[in-house]
């Protein structure tokens, strides 16, 4: 698995069966780091040991409980980036201010659990975009990413997609639904 | 987003943190336009970053277009330490 399809993936599993210790198989580097960062970054006990061809990350504690009645309780952050750029007027500033709003949100304690992209809001995660190395750390930070897959294939860059997964209509109403919030970019 | 050893460039200005964007980005020399780190003051709020290798060429690009950087910092743990000279 690519990064940070492993946070991702842990964290799904951590939401899911609140309680519950859970035991991850990985290789070494960057996943491990980041599925050990973010595992003890929400307050989680890890112990891990070393195997052949890899580690068994075993994440345990009560922090899962907290985190899934507080999601119950309050919901999730949904953010939805509906275009490249942030505001009317110039194009130009439109596209420097998302550029910058994103690379923010990595320096925040607060990040949304979920970015949703969708219309020319798409290219933010696709080959070129200068965010992806935000989303990326996002990403590894348990933030979930989608791009809307009709509008990948609208602007034929579906197999340029560099960050996140894809996802399509079902799903975004769904998930912008159940929000506790949705912030609308 | 700045990892220790970065180098990070301070304008001032919006327009010439633009400008120095565009001119650097049309040499594909390597930097990002991010939010000037919080212990930075900067009055419009952006910072270009870059890596040692590409110190050289871009402060001289940026030079040489009269958009020299305000000031210029380096990561150095989790402190900045300035590395122009403050101007006279």
């Amino acid at each position: 698995m690519a990064c940070p399809l492993p946070v991702v993936t842990v964290k799904r599993a951590l939401e899911e069966s609140p309680g519950e210790a859970l035991k991850v198989l990985l290789d070494g580097g960057a996943p491990r780091e980041n599925v050990t960062r973010f595992a003890l970054n929400r307050g989680f006990s890890v112990d891990e040991a070393e195997m052949d061809g890899g580690y068994a990350i075993l994440i345990s504690g009560a922090a899962g409980e907290t985190l899934a009645k507080k999601r119950q309780k309050s919901g999730e952050t949904v953010m939805l980036v509906a275009s490249d750029r942030l505001g009317d007027g110039p194009e130009e500033l439109g596209r420097l201010l998302l550029k910058n709003f994103i690379n923010t949100l990595v320096e925040v304690a607060e990040a949304p659990d979920r970015i949703l992209f969708v219309n020319t809001g798409v290219l933010m995660a696709t080959e070129g975009s200068e965010v992806l190395e935000a989303l990326e750390t996002l990403g590894n930070h348990g933030v979930e990413i989608a791009s809307c897959g009709v509008c990948l294939d609208f602007f034929n860059c579906k197999d340029k997609l560099r960050a996140g997964t894809v996802t399509n209509m079902f799903t975004i109403v769904e998930s912008m639904l159940k929000a506790g919030s949705v912030i609308r970019v | 987003m700045v990892k220790d050893g970065d180098f990070i460039a301070i304008f001032n200005n919006i327009h010439r943190v633009m400008k120095a964007e565009k001119i650097l980005k049309e040499k594909r020399l390597s930097m990002l336009l991010i939010p000037a780190p919080r212990a930075l003051k900067s009055d419009c709020g952006l910072a270009i970053r870059y890596a040692e290798t590409d110190r050289n060429a871009i402060e001289e690009l940026l030079r040489e277009a009269d958009l020299a950087p305000e000031e210029i910092y380096r990561k150095d743990g989790e402190a900045f330490t300035r590395i122009d000279a403050p101007s006279e």
